[in-house]
């Protein structure tokens, strides 16, 4: 039989189902997950770890000198400029040190205006599978491009490029 | 129907939906950290640093370096390696050196007429 009692638990009911789905899209709305988006914020310190330590390398120690990053590129010596490089971006404070690997390039433009990107120094081969983040820097050089291929040196600008990586 | 202590599940409900605003906030706060960073990241401000100071060391501070083909150097790395536009020229008004640069990475345009001391 059709009567008009309890009514209100009807109400009830629809009132309760009506909170239950809209908890549900709260809930599931509260928290959505994203890529690993908190990485930008290290990347963006480690970038700006590399551009300084490359900054400094650029700045000659007196007046009218080379700066020590020209004469590694001058020179050809990797290995002082890994010893440079890999001590600056990995020192801290305290007897421990940070476990930053990178690989670098120097890029120069031949006499065809063809781009050429020479591998220069690195601490660890760069296999692919690393969260890279990319440093460069501007150096004026005497060289010839590529880099120590014989014949005349000539003034050049060389763009030092760096990618680094936390190990 | 007994309709006694209503207030406490209207409480409830009040502190239940304060605890999905505030999981909300807290969600979107991150969201506004890893833009920042991005933002910083994207702007060219290391790249113009850069730019602007071998341009002025090459043709200021050390002459040797001041020929078209360093000139054709930065602007053709530049271009490939950071995707920047970069042109500078420069002139001599006795007793001051002008230089000007130009900059545009397609998103920071930057110009500055620089003189020397």
């Amino acid at each position: 039989m059709v009567d008009d009692k309890a009514q209100l638990y009807t109400i009830e009911g629809f009132a309760a189902a009506v909170i239950m789905v809209f908890s549900i899209f709260l809930v599931l709305s509260s928290t959505t997950t994203y890529t690993p988006g908190d990485s930008h914020i290290s990347d963006f310190q480690m970038q700006q770890l590399g551009h300084d330590v490359l900054w400094s390398m650029s700045i000659p120690s007196a007046s009218a000198t080379e700066s020590s990053l020209q004469q590694y590129i001058e020179q050809n010596q990797p290995a002082a400029f890994n010893d440079e490089f890999i001590n600056g971006i990995n020192n801290k404070t305290g007897s421990e040190t940070d476990t930053l690997q990178y690989s670098a390039s120097v890029t120069c433009r031949d006499g065809n205006d063809d781009i050429i990107q020479t591998p220069f120094a690195y601490s660890r081969n760069l296999t692919g599978g690393e969260h890279a983040v990319r440093a460069t820097q501007w150096a004026l050089v005497q060289q010839t491009c590529p880099p120590n291929t014989g014949g005349p040196v000539n003034p050049h600008a060389m763009l030092i490029e760096v990618l680094i990586w936390r190990e | 129907m007994n309709d006694s202590a209503q207030w406490i599940i209207l409480m409830g409900f009040i502190v239940s939906f304060s605890l999905f605003f505030l999981a909300t906030v807290i969600d979107q706060s991150t969201l506004v950290g890893q833009t920042t960073a991005e933002n910083a990241q994207d702007l060219g401000k290391n790249d113009i640093r850069d730019m602007r100071t071998v341009i002025v060391n090459a043709v200021y501070t050390n002459s040797t370096f001041n020929t078209n083909d360093v000139k054709q150097d930065i602007q053709t790395i530049s271009l490939s390696r950071k995707g920047a536009v970069v042109d500078y020229s420069s002139s001599f008004h006795s007793p001051y050196m002008i230089i000007l640069i130009h900059y545009n990475n397609g998103v920071t345009v930057y110009n500055e007429t620089w003189t020397s001391p």
